[in-house]
């Protein structure tokens, strides 16, 4: 720190900004494990691995990915040449009309991805209609527009990519080429393009991500298709439900897996060019757990632990323990109102109860709380998949 | 026209023909295609009528100020009068993405600030990392954990009323309260990078020289390290406020059942409103909105914008 | 196969500024020939006319004859040397150096084949697989100088490539490239701002100010016979005195320099130009052309020391007689004398002293 004084009340605020960055993340992690059928962490229900089956259960939310995918393909393969073309020209412009063409060029990061999405619809809605296209042509096919829509911005992102990369290109590298005899098309191939080649990578995965993840322009452009944005967007204004939590961790996990990895390759490249360096004064063990490789690994067997778990775990025994407590208490809660007015109550009351036959007040509320840790520790019991998740939610 | 020529020829000789014409081919309809013309024909659009296709074209189709005219007056059958209605929903909007750029600002300089001029090397570019992270789950799920956190019984009303700092839940979704955090959440990544590039940059020893002279902590920020800093406030802050204005996830997960967010006017018009040239006049007006901040921007920081766009 | 260049009243301008300004000289095949300026003098602009980055705005290049006009960069006889070196860091050594037979189409095997053999004659042998970062400063050049030669080019040239080497290295550097010159029998080009390098190393050298070629000639030349003023100041050190033409006879002059009596210099032969009664001129004495209490009656004045700058192998002396500064150089010690404040007899030769008209001078 450039300051000492300052340092507790600046790692303070910093923590505090992380907790601020991770906590919301957070909590909707930890609600994706709850059997409650409304995302929250209180009151705890059980733990349970069901919102994830629920999630690849919806067909619409698959198809939805698929369509993501299929966009985020196109996206990369058309936004990544244009943003290497758009840089290399800005790169041989002079200083005047670079300025110029710099701001053409960044303009459709500053536009607001309503306008791209709605333009580019009407755009190839007045084109289709003028050559007279059918409906089912690509003027009209959503996930044409969506390519169309996300490429006009994310070439410009993936042109700042490229930018800084270039920066650093010695041009001199490409008279060289030329000066011994290579073409112009050769130098580019040969010279120019390999010393792009992790910039288009890094472009490349950007551009994915953000065609994945993108909204605004694509609820226009989508028409009467999906992606997976629009249909989590959907799901979420039409009801909370837990399964979007488990969307999060999946991608939560993906991304921290993405960066873990990251991270460590980068590391392990600098620990290669620098092993003799400091390798004696860590002891073994720290230098053991600090290996790239070995965190690597670590994480990799989270992941399978995680997957397995998710697949063999059975909270339907807890589950049905809350059901039947919820109903306890319910039925609890009846009989002292019918006890206390007894000629009124009975209508609603018989409203209220489900269809409940399981044994009645057996259960006060006051035992839920120790009866939990138990039912969470229980392994996978034997007749658990007797209770398939949607009879569980029913009797809410 | 000549000046041309001897551009595209000299452009020729230096990339040679295959790779000129991959360059100027992609960028080309990058921009004519994708960018310009879509514009040109939503502006176009947004001066005509709401017909029905097969009068497209028809004698009928002629340009017009309506789809203006209602923006300002409102509907000729409620009578003149002002559309107050959207106007108030334009100017709300406005007012909350200057306010949530603010708060951002306000959050993120001293984030960068910590992050930029420490010098812990491995640890720094963990955080930095970090901060990447949450950035990548996608704006919808963003939008979602503050539905979580701020429903009526969500984890904020729930420690609230635990703690015995209110009683019955506040409706934090209807107040917008978790609207506008949930905005200055999803771009706050927006704010800190430019911040922290423009930050890092600076030389260290320009810090201690200050301090070194007898600067106190606040002369050397508004000395030395904010005119430093100011293309990355002017970037953040456009990029922040752009995002905002033009932001329709958020209002829609978020927003309260009375409150409307402009965009969400423009999806209207368009889905369930049925009249396009009206969602493209009401575009064309954010779009104009949009262009003006940037300019604002522009003239207040005396900045280019290509400072902005980095 | 060597070829002859020649730069047929070569310009270039870009704009309002004339970076060479009519360059005509021949350079002929298997020549070690150098161009030898300050930086801006605009040697690396004519570099890049011969290797065809950049077209003359008037007159030509031709090499063996042909004139260069329109000709790539690619498709002339020539391999350049960068300044920066330009090895490609993400390929091999053996890559690097098989680059232009790559370009040409030629099949893996045989390129290898070729890049072994010149790593061979660059002494760095089955070093082909390595990668350039892993190399030293000396062993970066020398590939570079193999690639250079991998199509066996006629003309090589180099520019300013031995300015990132450290003092050691640059003075072997100059007598390998110098050996490797001789053993491929290639013409050189090579551009410098050093004089050091360009007086060890070429056949003949042309020294550049202001775009202008001023002189062309041997090392011995440029050095004793300065043809302008300029070169008279660049190359070496000098003193230069301004003076008036007070004889001018038969190859001898009589000019008043500000010493207490005037100096009489020879005149023509080659030494310097000979001048018109009252011209303005400037008389050049090398430092190492004075000689204290020598026994020449000619030229010879007193002086009084000011200033001594020990430099180990030689002894400056900064002296002043009259208003007139002058710098002496000894080996070691000489011939007694010094001490700041000590008063010494002086003398020079009129034949190393040249007489040359006024003309701008190398800036210190």
């Amino acid at each position: 720190m450039s300051n000492l004084k300052a340092f507790p009340t600046g790692g303070l605020y910093l923590l505090l900004f992380f907790l601020y960055l991770f906590g919301p993340l957070a909590v909707m992690i930890v609600t994706a494990f709850n059997s409650s059928s409304f995302p929250r962490i209180s009151p705890w229900e059980c733990l349970t691995s069901d919102w994830f089956f629920k999630l690849f259960e919806d067909e619409t939310l698959i198809a939805g990915l698929g369509n993501s995918f299929v966009i985020g393909i196109g996206v990369v393969l058309v936004a990544v040449p244009v943003g290497l073309a758009a840089a290399i020209v800005l790169s041989q412009v002079g200083p005047h009309l670079r300025s110029v063409i710099y701001a053409v060029f960044i303009a459709p990061i500053l536009m607001p991805g309503v306008v791209i999405g709605l333009s580019t619809l009407i755009f190839w809605d007045r084109l289709g209609t003028f050559f007279g296209a059918d409906y089912d042509s690509f003027f009209y096919s959503g996930m044409f527009l969506t390519i169309a829509g996300q490429v006009t911005f994310i070439s410009a992102y993936s042109m700042l990519v490229f930018l800084s990369r270039l920066q650093r290109f010695d041009p001199t590298l490409t008279e060289a080429a030329l000066d011994m005899g290579a073409s112009q098309t050769q130098a580019f191939v040969k010279v120019l393009l390999p010393f792009m080649t992790p910039a288009i990578l890094s472009a490349s995965v950007l551009a994915f991500l953000a065609s994945m993840e993108n909204y605004n322009t694509t609820v226009f452009t989508i028409v009467a298709e999906s992606t997976f944005t629009t249909v989590l967007a959907q799901k979420v204004r039409y009801g909370l439900d837990p399964s979007i939590s488990a969307v999060a961790v999946i991608i939560v996990g993906i991304t921290l897996v993405g960066a873990i990895i990251f991270e460590n390759y980068n590391r392990l490249r600098t620990q290669k060019e620098a092993r003799a360096a400091a390798a004696s004064s860590v002891p073994p063990v720290a230098r053991f757990a600090t290996n790239p490789l070995v965190i690597i690994g670590f994480v990799l067997v989270c992941m399978i632990g995680f997957v397995t778990w998710v697949g063999t775990h059975d909270s339907s025994v807890c589950e049905a323990n809350v059901e039947q407590m919820k109903r306890a208490y319910q039925q609890e809660q009846l009989e002292q109102q019918r006890n206390r007015t007894p000629a009124t109550a009975s209508e609603p009351a018989e409203q209220a109860s489900p269809p409940a036959n399981t044994g009645g007040g057996v259960f006060s509320p006051g035992n839920l709380a120790p009866g939990q840790p138990e039912q969470e520790e229980a392994p996978a019991s034997p007749f658990g998949n007797v209770f398939a998740p949607e009879n569980l939610q029913g009797g809410d | 026209m000549r000046e041309i020529g001897r551009f595209f020829s000299g452009f020729a000789n230096r990339n040679g023909l295959p790779v000129a014409i991959y360059l100027l081919v992609a960028v080309s309809t990058w921009i004519f295609v994708l960018v310009i013309l879509p514009q040109l024909t939503m502006f176009d659009f947004s001066f005509r009528h709401n017909l029905p296709p097969p009068k497209i074209g028809g004698p009928e189709d002629v340009h017009t100020l309506e789809q203006y005219r209602y923006f300002v007056m409102g509907n000729e059958i409620t009578g003149g009068g002002v559309n107050t209605l959207d106007i108030a929903v334009l100017f709300k909007t406005l007012v909350a993405a200057v306010f949530v750029t603010i708060i951002d600002l306000a959050i993120c300089y001293p984030v960068a600030y910590l992050l930029a001029q420490s010098s812990e090397g491995s640890a720094k570019r963990l955080l930095v990392l970090a901060l990447i992270v949450p950035f990548w789950v996608n704006e919808i799920l963003r939008a979602f954990a503050f539905r979580i956190l701020f429903g009526a019984t969500g984890v904020i009303n729930g420690a609230g009323m635990q703690l015995g700092l209110w009683d019955a839940p506040i409706d934090f979704i209807g107040g917008n309260v978790a609207l506008y955090a949930g905005l200055a959440y999803a771009y706050i990544l927006l704010m800190i990078f430019p911040l922290y590039n423009a930050i890092e940059s600076l030389d260290r020893n320009q810090i201690e020289a200050a301090r070194d002279m007898g600067a106190s902590w606040a002369q050397v920020h508004r000395r030395v390290v904010i005119p430093y800093a100011k293309p990355g406030i002017a970037s953040g802050s456009t990029m922040v406020f752009m995002l905002t204005a033009g932001a329709l996830a958020a209002p829609q997960i978020l927003g309260g059942p009375s409150s409307l967010w402009f965009t969400q006017i423009i999806y209207q018009w368009f889905n369930s409103g049925g009249n396009w040239p009206r969602g493209s006049a009401y575009a064309v007006i954010l779009l104009a909105i949009c262009i003006m901040f940037v300019l604002l921007i522009m003239r207040v920081f005396k900045v280019s914008i290509g400072e902005i766009g980095r | 196969m060597t070829k002859d260049i020649t730069l047929d009243h070569v310009s270039v301008s870009f704009g309002d500024y004339t970076a060479v300004d009519d360059a005509h000289l021949t350079i002929a095949g298997g020549e070690f020939f150098s161009f030898l300026g300050p930086s801006g003098c605009g040697k690396t602009t004519l570099l890049r006319c011969i290797s065809g980055f950049q077209e003359p705005s008037w007159g030509e290049v031709r090499i063996g004859g042909k004139n260069m006009a329109g000709v790539g960069p690619n498709k002339r006889p020539t391999a350049l040397i960068f300044q920066n070196l330009a090895l490609f860091p993400l390929m091999s050594v053996a890559d690097n150096i098989a680059f232009p037979l790559e370009v040409r189409g030629i099949d893996r095997k045989a390129r290898r084949k070729r890049a072994d053999e010149l790593l061979e004659l660059i002494a760095l042998p089955g070093q082909g697989d390595k990668k350039v970062g892993e190399l030293s400063g000396g062993q970066k050049q020398r590939v570079a100088i193999a690639r250079a030669l991998a199509v066996e080019p006629d003309i090589l040239l180099l520019d300013e490539p031995l300015s990132a080497l450290d003092l050691k290295l640059r003075q072997h550097m100059r007598r390998e490239l110098r050996a490797i010159q001789q053993q491929v029998g290639l013409t050189f080009i090579y551009i410098t701002h050093d004089q050091g390098e360009a007086l060890t190393m070429s056949d003949r050298v042309a020294v550049m100010s202001r775009g202008k070629v001023e002189q062309v000639a041997d090392p011995r030349t440029v050095y004793d016979q300065p043809a302008s003023s300029f070169v008279a100041s660049f190359v070496g050190e000098n003193n230069a005195l301004p003076g008036k033409v007070l004889e001018s006879g038969d190859g001898r002059m009589v000019i008043d320099i500000g010493l207490a009596a005037p100096v009489t210099v020879a005149a023509g032969k080659g030494r310097g130009r000979k001048l018109k009664v009252g011209e303005a001129c400037h008389v050049f004495v090398r430092p190492e052309s004075v000689a204290i209490n020598g026994d020449g009656d000619i030229n010879r004045f007193n002086a009084t020391v000011i200033r001594e700058e020990f430099e180990g192998q030689v002894r400056h002396l900064i002296v002043k007689s009259g208003e007139t500064e002058l710098r002496v150089t000894q080996v070691g010690y000489g011939n007694g004398a010094s001490g700041t404040g000590a008063s010494v007899a002086m003398s020079f030769a009129p034949e190393l002293a040249v007489p040359l008209p006024i003309g701008h001078l190398a800036s210190a």
